[in-house]
């Protein structure tokens, strides 16, 4: 296991947020966690990154215990809902923070990056500003600043929650390629069971602090709790309903 | 037309009474009702490097005290404000900011000299100095604390994950990011410490001579063209700072 999870909780005051979460993650697995706002999955993506402290619990990650280690030591990088893109740096200078905050060779840091804007079709746009971009856009600079620094864990936090529907769903393709090309380990929130679905090798649902890993995505879809059963038999119903001979009359 | 009639306008009435400050810096003999002074003379300006003459060291001083006041009420509001946001009574604290804008700068002196003789730091420069921060720093407290939303707190967090030490995630990252409104609090605490009168002049019990403090002097002798040189002088940095914060004053979007 890449990553290990054991018994971790955290409280603010007296409400409980996580409570004796356990779970773990291959390398190049996506651990799609479905869960409602409030459930925990913030709280839980913070601790990984270092940005929480847990009350109880371990984290490890290759065998190492993480939670002493600080955030910029973990090559976790967590992806907010937001690009968070640095409005006083070009699109090259953001996807290329990483690497200079490393003290990467200059000549390093042009080849990777240049790679890395044409790997994610936005050649074109490396010296353009953040606010010249489209949402989209902005979401794949993110991405590529967060993936050219090879992260051991990539967190993301409902990445494509503020997109419309279709540049979602060419997010989602985007992602799935990227992360099967770098061989990326990640743990994926999101509120919808679709993306789950479409992102996830692995999946898990998160409630009120409390965490439910499923052996198969049969038994994830199955359990009434991700709602994903009753969602299918109403697009069966609406199915069988629309194609009767007689509905159009 | 309409609009350039009113930029017009606002022009000349900003620019007059510049105008009158030169003229009466290098006029002589100007009495009513005359429209211009009889006799023109560079005298009062050649007294500024006679020896024996405050207003350039007034000067320094005052440069010394506005910029250190900038300096340390912006950085100092920066850090105060960070904590205020993440502290979990921040809305009293917000509150208590206000506190100092009670009363007016003069009073404030008033309540404050025992405890500055009680330092011995009356009549000092460093007195003044603790007198003009105690007003400057909530101020600039109050400016930057809406630097410090959710959104900032982010972005410093994401440029941990991404590799930053705390102090690169401050320099690369916020620095950066909360420049516009640094550079509002520098300009705007330099300005409230450059014209303060009431204030220094209590703390300072007539040791500590600014130029502020000279032109009030001046103005109480009737000495016209020394007043007008000393206003001139008074008028000059905030000038400049006006002319190196334009672009940043005349943009429309942050």
């Amino acid at each position: 296991m890449l990553l290990t999870v054991a018994y971790l909780s955290k409280r603010f005051g007296d409400q409980p947020v996580l409570r004796d979460i356990t779970c773990g993650l291959a390398a190049g697995q996506v651990l799609a966690v479905l869960g409602r706002s409030g459930g925990g999955k913030t709280t839980l993506l913070k601790i990984l990154a270092g940005l929480e402290t847990p009350d109880t619990g371990t984290v490890l990650l290759d065998g190492q215990d993480l939670l002493p280690v600080p955030p910029n030591e973990r090559q976790m990088v967590y992806l907010y809902q937001e690009p968070l893109l640095f409005p006083h740096l070009t699109v090259f200078e953001n996807v290329a923070f990483g690497l200079r905050i490393r003290q990467v060779g200059k000549n390093e840091i042009v080849q990777r990056v240049s790679k890395m804007l044409e790997e994610l079709d936005l050649g074109a746009h490396a010296q353009k500003a953040p606010h010249q971009l489209s949402g989209g856009q902005r979401q794949r600079v993110s991405f590529g600043r967060a993936l050219i620094i090879r992260p051991r864990l990539l967190l993301l936090d409902e990445p494509f929650g503020n997109l419309d529907a279709q540049t979602r769903a060419d997010m989602q393709q985007l992602f799935l390629r990227v992360t099967r090309q770098h061989q990326i380990t990640s743990l994926f929130v999101t509120h919808d069971s679709r993306e789950a679905l479409t992102v996830g090798t692995h999946f898990a649902y998160l409630d009120r602090g409390l965490l439910t890993s499923f052996p198969s995505v049969r038994e994830f879809i199955q359990d009434p709790r991700t709602s994903i059963a009753a969602e299918l038999t109403f697009w069966e119903s609406i199915q069988r309903t629309a194609f009767q001979p007689d509905y159009e009359t | 037309m309409r609009s350039k009639l009113l930029v017009g306008t606002l022009a000349v009435l900003f620019g007059l009474p510049f105008l009158l400050l030169a003229l009466l810096a290098v006029g002589e003999g100007w009495r009513f009702p005359a429209a211009l002074p009889p006799a023109f003379s560079l005298a009062a300006v050649r007294s500024l490097l006679g020896s024996g003459n405050d207003l350039l060291a007034g000067l320094g001083r005052s440069l010394l005290l506005a910029g250190t006041v900038a300096v340390v009420a912006t950085a100092g509001g920066f850090g105060l404000a960070r904590a205020i946001a993440r502290s979990a009574w921040a809305r009293h604290w917000e509150v208590a900011s206000y506190l100092p804008y009670a009363l007016p700068p003069v009073l404030l002196a008033v309540l404050i000299q025992p405890f500055i003789i009680r330092l011995h730091l009356s009549g000092s420069v460093g007195g003044v100095l603790l007198g003009l921060l105690l007003v400057a720093l909530p101020f600039a407290t109050l400016l930057l604390r809406s630097f410090w939303t959710q959104q900032a707190t982010e972005y410093e967090q994401l440029a941990r994950t991404l590799g930053c030490t705390p102090g690169q995630a401050l320099r690369q990252v916020l620095l950066p990011l909360a420049w516009p409104l640094l550079r509002t609090a520098l300009f705007q605490t330099f300005l409230l410490a450059w014209f303060d009168f009431g204030l220094t002049n209590v703390l300072s019990v007539g040791k500590v001579r600014t130029l502020t403090v000279q032109v009030f002097a001046y103005v109480g002798e009737a000495n016209a063209p020394l007043a007008a040189v000393a206003s001139l002088l008074l008028l000059l940095p905030p000038a400049l700072l006006l002319r190196l914060n334009r672009a940043a004053l005349l943009r429309n979007t942050p």
